[in-house]
């Protein structure tokens, strides 16, 4: 706390962020502007989902902080302590028990529960951008739900690589309307965007947008009739828990090529290797 | 004049656990929510959940617009003094709308936002006599799993104005539905039917 308002931001920064954050509920996957604030650290630390986390978050909320999956990563530690110093909220690496779990660039594998919320750092919210860069045009595209581009884009993956290249960020679709970019999570994330219990809330700092997924919200990833969305799959497990059904991060050991897969859900990983031992 | 309307006794912690049942309405429609928060002290037509809303989102930075029905010295001076916001007469530009149903039955152009940007559009808030869950009206959408049900007494011409209101997504009118310390929401992205008779759950999706 020491000198700080509560959570860092000003009262009425926070009022701000709430009522765009009912408006982005209310429009599922609809990207609205907000008066983004300077934080303590740079943009693409996670300055958007930091703001978010600050204004939804209250004195007995538990949080967690992940950073592609892991609880120990810089960024994570750093939000973790942050919150942990401005609100002096108690803090957990456990899935399970958090009330908020700020993320960056995963779902965690455990099934999320009614009445936990997801806040995601998003770099670059408009899924468009990279077809279309001025800001003016893609809203335009969006209101008249011009998104025949996006596909063209993945025909693009198709007529090159022979199947859709796109690993990451993977546009979706949200109830039917809005073409939205996940965040940068896996795709093999995607499909636990649709029909989740849990709130998903997804904060751009730099860009001033912020959007979100309500509960059990059809969320469809774009693909063709005969080039179906498909999720990342491995032949190996992870070397440490032996799961076959977590996402792998693959680490090089030594200088000479040696290498090994572990879940990138550093919690999943640990409750399994508690569960095995 | 003396300040009988209360404020929120610990504004910082009180407007965060607020938010967060107007979030959770917002993003589970049709749900109940009862805010514990401290009532106007007079017996009028604005309950403790209506006047917990507005101390939770209305400031400086925000233009309200109040139906006849719910207009009084009284409320002008309590948002005044706690909230700041400035009031307007002009609907089309409330960034909220303090009204009862008939209001709205009225057909007042409240803003609905535009193609571009839809989220420049008037919440409102509704006094309603009755507000109940199981009720004839059917909710389905984005944070409702199957369907939920709500009551909300003789004021057809309100669910069928927002039933309406639907068919402009995304632009459109976003309402939080209050009634005494009760509260639930019905955002645009709701679609809304009349169920004269009664389902049964395993007719659900």
């Amino acid at each position: 706390m020491n000198g700080y308002n509560f959570a860092y931001l000003d009262e009425q920064t926070k009022r701000m962020i709430r009522r765009a954050l009912l408006k982005a509920v209310a429009i599922p996957g609809y990207q609205v502007p907000f008066g983004g604030r300077e934080m303590p650290m740079p943009y693409g630390w996670g300055t958007g989902g930091m703001q978010l986390t600050a204004s939804i978050l209250g004195g007995d909320d538990v949080l967690k902080v992940i950073d592609q999956g892991a609880d120990d990563t810089t960024n994570a530690v750093s939000i973790r302590a942050f919150f942990q110093r401005v609100a002096g909220v108690e803090t957990t690496t456990a899935t399970a028990q958090a009330d908020v779990i700020q993320t960056r660039h995963r779902i965690p594998e455990a099934t999320l529960r009614h009445g936990q919320i997801l806040v995601f750092q998003v770099p670059i919210p408009e899924p468009l951008r990279f077809i279309e860069p001025s800001e003016q045009e893609t809203r335009l595209m969006h209101a008249l739900e011009e998104y025949g581009v996006m596909h063209v884009k993945l025909y693009e993956d198709i007529a090159r690589y022979g199947h859709i290249a796109t690993t990451y960020a993977y546009p979706v679709k949200v109830d039917d309307r809005y073409v939205m970019d996940p965040s940068p999570i896996p795709k093999f994330d995607n499909p636990k965007l649709h029909m989740n219990e849990a709130l998903m809330l997804f904060g751009a700092g730099r860009e001033k947008r912020l959007y979100a997924i309500p509960p059990h919200t059809r969320v469809e990833s774009l693909d063709f009739e005969d080039h179906p969305f498909e999720i990342q799959s491995w032949n190996e497990c992870c070397a440490l828990c032996g799961s076959e059904t977590s996402f792998l991060d693959e680490v090089i050991t030594d200088d000479a090529g040696s290498r090994m897969f572990v879940c990138s859900d550093t919690d999943h990983c640990l409750t399994r290797r508690g569960e095995v031992a | 004049m003396s300040m009988l309307w209360p404020g929120l006794n610990d504004p910082v912690h009180d407007s965060q656990r607020l938010f967060r049942q107007l979030l959770q309405a917002m993003s589970e429609p049709g749900t109940l929510h009862l805010l514990d928060v401290a009532a106007p002290p007079e017996d009028g037509p604005i309950g403790a959940a209506l006047w917990g809303a507005m101390l939770t989102l209305c400031d400086l930075d925000t233009r309200v617009w109040i139906a006849r029905e719910l207009d009084s010295p009284a409320l002008r001076e309590a948002l005044a003094f706690h909230a700041g916001c400035r009031l307007t007469d002009d609907p089309a530009s409330a960034d909220f709308a303090l009204v009862t149903p008939t209001a709205l039955v009225e057909g007042i152009a409240f803003a609905t936002g535009s193609d571009e940007y839809p989220d420049r559009s008037t919440t409102l808030l509704v006094a309603l006599d009755r507000l109940a869950d199981h009720g004839p009206w059917q909710l389905s959408g984005p944070g409702i799993p199957g369907w939920r049900r709500l009551d909300v007494g003789d004021d057809e011409a309100l669910m069928e104005c927002l039933a309406r209101n639907r068919t402009r997504f995304p632009r459109g009118l976003d309402a939080l539905l209050t009634c005494d310390t009760r509260l639930t929401a019905i955002p645009r992205s709701t679609r809304i039917e009349k169920r004269l008779t009664e389902d049964r759950p395993c007719m659900s999706q």
